[in-house]
């Protein structure tokens, strides 16, 4: 797979070269395809997270209010109408909150009254302080308010505080330990999926000793922090609310692989591609890198870069201990998918695996779709764990690794 | 590849969350004051070039993330400083009370050779004071350090406080600066020098240079 920058520009969305009618009817017909979801007994969840992780993915905040309750399991009916006050003062937490909120004014649209935008901060504070109060065994981070003004500003308050509860204790509970051992150790996942991908941009990285912390706040903020267009930062929450907690980390190789010239150009100097890479490009083809980390998920899914992302750390060799694709199979056999993936990859050129696979998958699925239906499916199906199970059996399991 | 400057080093600002480390920086390199700046998540850093004693000085300095938990991963980046600023706010007693704790830490995790100086920042808010400049004074010189009350949004106290750190940077590594009186032509890295030479294989592009 050849992610270079200069040869994606053919690739960068299957409706180059097609009219804006045909882009229109495509939309309307994703909407209709949506409220159909919706309206079904029970509602059709698979079918939401691919309209989620599919091209322009779903569309208006006014979808995202009903696609993204479904997406994390919250029942609409059991949304609190009223929060329980929340104890400012005397919460641990809430200078630190006081201090980033205060600090958040780049998140809110530029056009929007002081007044209005003084509410919102407010209302930011209380969700964060509610969640956390509720929560005792979770923790504050900087960058927690870069997620949940992004879910303030879609769904309002009172939504919002219901997902974004639901989201701390799966998606986010790694990053929400008394300490950032377990996010360093998240952020080990990233070297893995480059080298595998394009060794001499990892042997450039290694060699310039670059770490992965500038791919920090991309993987604890879902982009929300350095992402300037709110458009792009909904369009990939509504990717990762559809897919498995580590597709963050997928996308941020995806996103250096992009960048494979830049990379290259840059002084082989720790500081200088530390730099480099922290800077996000602001045009970046959004729809051709989340098929792409859609593809390099199921390519190289956690459970086989596990072993690799704690030697990162340790030489200590440890058991793979994600069991995501076992337990995805029980929703959609993608374990299947991926063994005749594999098989496949040995013996075809990868295009001709993924036709295959594709045909095995789903057979009538539509072009419009087709970005990675493969990958995408797989990652449904890991996803759909994502809301039934406890955060901790998504963790990286640090016992096992780490005795 | 001709350089632009003499040396290169290292500083590194350390402080709680809030104090203006992210402020003074913006100040310092390019005379800019954002009131309401973004919180900083992890570490990045800005450069810029001094003249000191007629040597050009390249500074690299590197902002950090202020709240207790991203010191696990800050902590990594000591070890590769020259000189550090403690910076606390004197509106809040807090901050403070913290420098010990940011001292003991620059203490077990950066070089031995490291300089420290403390600044005291927002001098400009006088009616919000919770700290006093005798306090400073009094602390900087227990730990034996230089000592400047600053103010990123008046611009009071800022290049003076960077180019001592420099210069005090400069004066710890005065071996290394002779050899470069010396040999002025031959460009030097300090921040190379003291670390551990690596041996990079630059040869698929000759006009890389590698400091890694």
């Amino acid at each position: 797979m050849n992610l270079k920058k200069s040869r994606s520009v053919g690739a960068s969305s299957p409706l180059n070269g097609l009219g804006k009618q045909d882009a229109e009817s495509r939309k309307k017909r994703k909407m209709a395809e949506i409220t159909q979801a919706l309206s079904m007994t029970p509602v059709d969840v698979g079918a939401l997270r691919r309209m989620a992780i599919s091209e322009g993915g779903l569309l208006t905040d006014e979808i995202r209010c009903k696609v993204w309750p479904r997406l994390l399991n919250v029942p609409v009916g059991s949304i609190l109408e009223e929060l329980d006050k929340v104890e400012r003062e005397n919460n641990k937490d809430y200078n630190q909150v006081l201090l980033d909120v205060q600090r958040s004014l780049r998140r809110f649209p530029p056009g929007m009254p002081d007044e209005q935008r003084e509410g919102l901060q407010e209302e930011l504070i209380d969700i964060i302080l509610w969640v956390l109060q509720k929560n005792p065994q979770l923790h504050y981070y900087q960058g927690y308010h870069d997620i949940v003004v992004t879910f303030l500003l879609v769904l309002g308050e009172r939504l919002a505080t219901a997902l974004v509860e639901k989201l701390s204790t799966h998606h986010l509970r790694d990053f929400m330990d008394p300490t950032m051992d377990n996010t360093k150790h998240i952020l080990n996942y990233l070297m893995p999926i480059i080298e595998r991908v394009n060794p001499e941009v990892y042997d450039f990285m290694q060699q310039a000793e670059v770490g992965t912390i500038f791919a920090l706040s991309w993987l604890i903020t879902w982009f929300g922090h350095v992402l300037s267009d709110f458009r792009h930062v909904v369009r990939l929450y509504d990717f990762f609310l559809a897919c498995h907690p580590l597709m963050p980390i997928y996308f941020a190789a995806v996103i250096v692989l992009y960048r494979e010239e830049e990379v290259l150009d840059c002084e082989c100097d720790m500081a200088m591609l530390h730099h480099l890479l922290s800077q996000i490009p602001q045009d970046l083809p959004y729809e051709t890198l989340i098929s792409r980390a859609g593809d390099l998920f199921v390519q190289f899914p956690p459970s086989e870069l596990a072993k690799e992302a704690a030697q990162q750390r340790s030489q200590q060799t440890a058991a793979s201990t994600f069991k995501d694709f076992e337990l995805a199979s029980a929703q959609q056999r993608p374990d299947s998918v991926l063994r005749q993936r594999r098989k496949e990859q040995q013996q075809q050129a990868p295009v001709e695996a993924q036709r295959g696979t594709m045909a095995v998958v789903q057979p009538t699925a539509r072009r419009f779709v087709r970005l990675a239906v493969m990958g995408l499916t797989v990652a449904l199906g890991a996803a759909a764990l994502a809301v039934v199970n406890s955060a901790l059996e998504w963790a990286p399991k640090f016992d096992l690794l780490f005795p | 590849m001709a350089k632009q400057y003499d040396v290169l080093f290292r500083l590194l600002l350390l402080g709680d969350s809030g104090v203006g480390k992210t402020c003074l920086l913006c100040r310092f390199t390019d005379n800019e004051f954002h009131p309401s700046h973004i919180s900083t998540i992890g570490v990045d850093f800005k450069m810029k070039t001094l003249e000191i004693d007629g040597i050009k000085v390249r500074i690299q300095i590197w902002d950090t993330a202020g709240q207790e938990r991203y010191q696990t991963i800050t902590k990594q980046y000591y070890r590769r400083a020259q000189g550090i600023f403690l910076v606390y706010d004197i509106t809040s007693e807090r901050s403070f009370q913290h420098i010990m704790k940011w001292a003991s830490d620059v203490d077990e995790y950066a070089p031995d050779k490291v300089q420290k100086i403390l600044v005291g920042n927002k001098s400009d808010e006088e009616q919000k004071r919770q700290v006093a400049t005798a306090q400073g004074n009094k602390l900087a010189k227990a730990y034996g350090m230089d000592f400047f009350e600053t103010s990123a949004f008046t611009n009071h106290n800022i290049t003076e406080s960077f180019t001592r750190l420099a210069e005090l940077v400069l004066q710890a590594n005065k071996k290394d600066l002779d050899v470069l009186r010396v040999s002025i032509n031959d460009k030097l890295n300090l921040a190379a020098l003291e670390e551990e030479e690596g041996v990079c294989d630059s040869s698929s592009d000759a006009q890389k240079t590698c400091w890694c």
